[in-house]
């Protein structure tokens, strides 16, 4: 049997802009439990008038950070969750927190395939759960991260993956910007297509698997996309969230 | 969205759509395990899909999971009160692992 899921009451220790609208949340979590890379966690908030609303937010950290959570939120301006934890939330602060939640979008270190990891926007952390998972847990599989971004400035982890891409030959890091790019970038800039896909996940080869995650239409495109290229339905995992959606 | 382009009535809706993961808080909450791995079968079109791969549609008094291959609804779900209403008949079955 499955532990039953029970709100509990987390404390945030730390908070990190990671980007002018995200922000990363290190919540201790008194009844952690070890999670795999790609679940969520529910966050509700109780108002004075005992008004609930709650959100569901990828955990970032990887399982091998023990009694923690990491959670990389994105401020919505019409969201009635994320301007809260962005805006007002302080480290000492209680927060409600039940988790880890779901089996569907969740990638294990132990997997031999190689690994094409696919993020729009926010899309990129529970992504970013299944690198750091990767490293910490010492797997070498060949991975590709395509992370479509609207400019520059809205790479989320973006020195953490910059390094990434630097210290460790199996994993590549690729940016596409589509509203914004820098000077004389060398890059892609535009949104994820075809091509763009074939190009970047040639290197893995057949066997891979992919996990896609970021807007709906974004998700949609690139599943369809890549199922186009030949890529296995079952192979190509997937997680989509709105707008002012609940996840993230 | 392009800035330059007008988004349809069928992008709105596409965008505000999610999928079953999004809701695997309360599903645990009422079935009391994971069912984003329960396999469900529409019973429209018979696809079988994983609870996560639902559409999910969560802006609105109530949950609408729908099938990704014909759009027809699967399940709705509303909490209200004390209690929480399930109706399941657009899904044929539900499969969960013994456990």
């Amino acid at each position: 049997m499955e532990p039953r899921l029970e709100w509990q009451r987390g404390v945030i220790t730390a908070i990190r802009p990671e980007t002018p609208r995200a922000k990363t949340l290190t919540i201790r979590v008194p009844d952690w439990m070890r999670h795999r890379a790609g679940q969520h966690y529910d966050v509700r908030l109780t108002a004075e008038d005992g008004y609930q609303a709650q959100r569901s937010y990828s955990v970032a950290s990887p399982p091998e950070r023990t009694g923690l959570i990491e959670l990389t939120v994105e401020r919505l301006e019409d969201g009635e969750v994320s301007p809260y934890l962005c805006d007002v939330a302080m480290p000492g602060d209680e927060l409600e927190v039940r988790g880890p939640i779901g089996g569907y979008f969740v990638w294990e270190a132990r997997t031999t395939r190689p690994l094409l990891l696919v993020g729009g926007g926010s899309g990129v952390v529970p992504l970013m759960a299944m690198i750091r998972h990767r490293s910490a847990a010492g797997s070498h599989v060949p991975a590709r991260l395509l992370y479509s971004a609207r400019a520059p400035e809205e790479i989320i982890y973006r020195p953490e993956l910059d390094r990434l891409g630097m210290t460790d030959p199996a994993i590549q890091v690729v940016y596409t910007f589509t509203r914004m790019t820098p000077p004389g970038w060398p890059g892609y800039a535009r949104r994820i297509d075809a091509q763009m896909l074939r190009e970047v996940s040639a290197p893995l080869g057949q066997g891979a698997l992919a996990y896609v995650c970021g807007p709906t239409l974004l998700v949609e495109a690139v599943a369809d996309a890549l199922v186009g290229l030949g890529w296995p339905p079952v192979s190509v995992l997937t997680e989509r969230f709105g707008p002012t959606g609940s996840t993230s | 969205m392009d800035a330059n382009t007008q988004p349809t009535e069928g992008d709105m809706t596409a965008s505000l759509m999610m999928d079953g993961n999004a809701v695997a808080g309360l599903l645990m909450e009422i079935f009391g395990r994971d069912m984003t791995i329960a396999e469900s079968e529409c019973d429209g079109c018979g696809a079988d899909h994983m609870m996560g791969e639902l559409r999910a549609y969560v802006h609105a008094p109530g949950v609408v999971l729908r099938c990704p291959d014909c759009g027809q609804v699967a399940l709705r779900i509303v909490a209200s009160g004390s209690f929480y209403w399930l109706d399941a008949r657009g899904a044929a079955y539900l499969r969960l692992a013994r456990q």
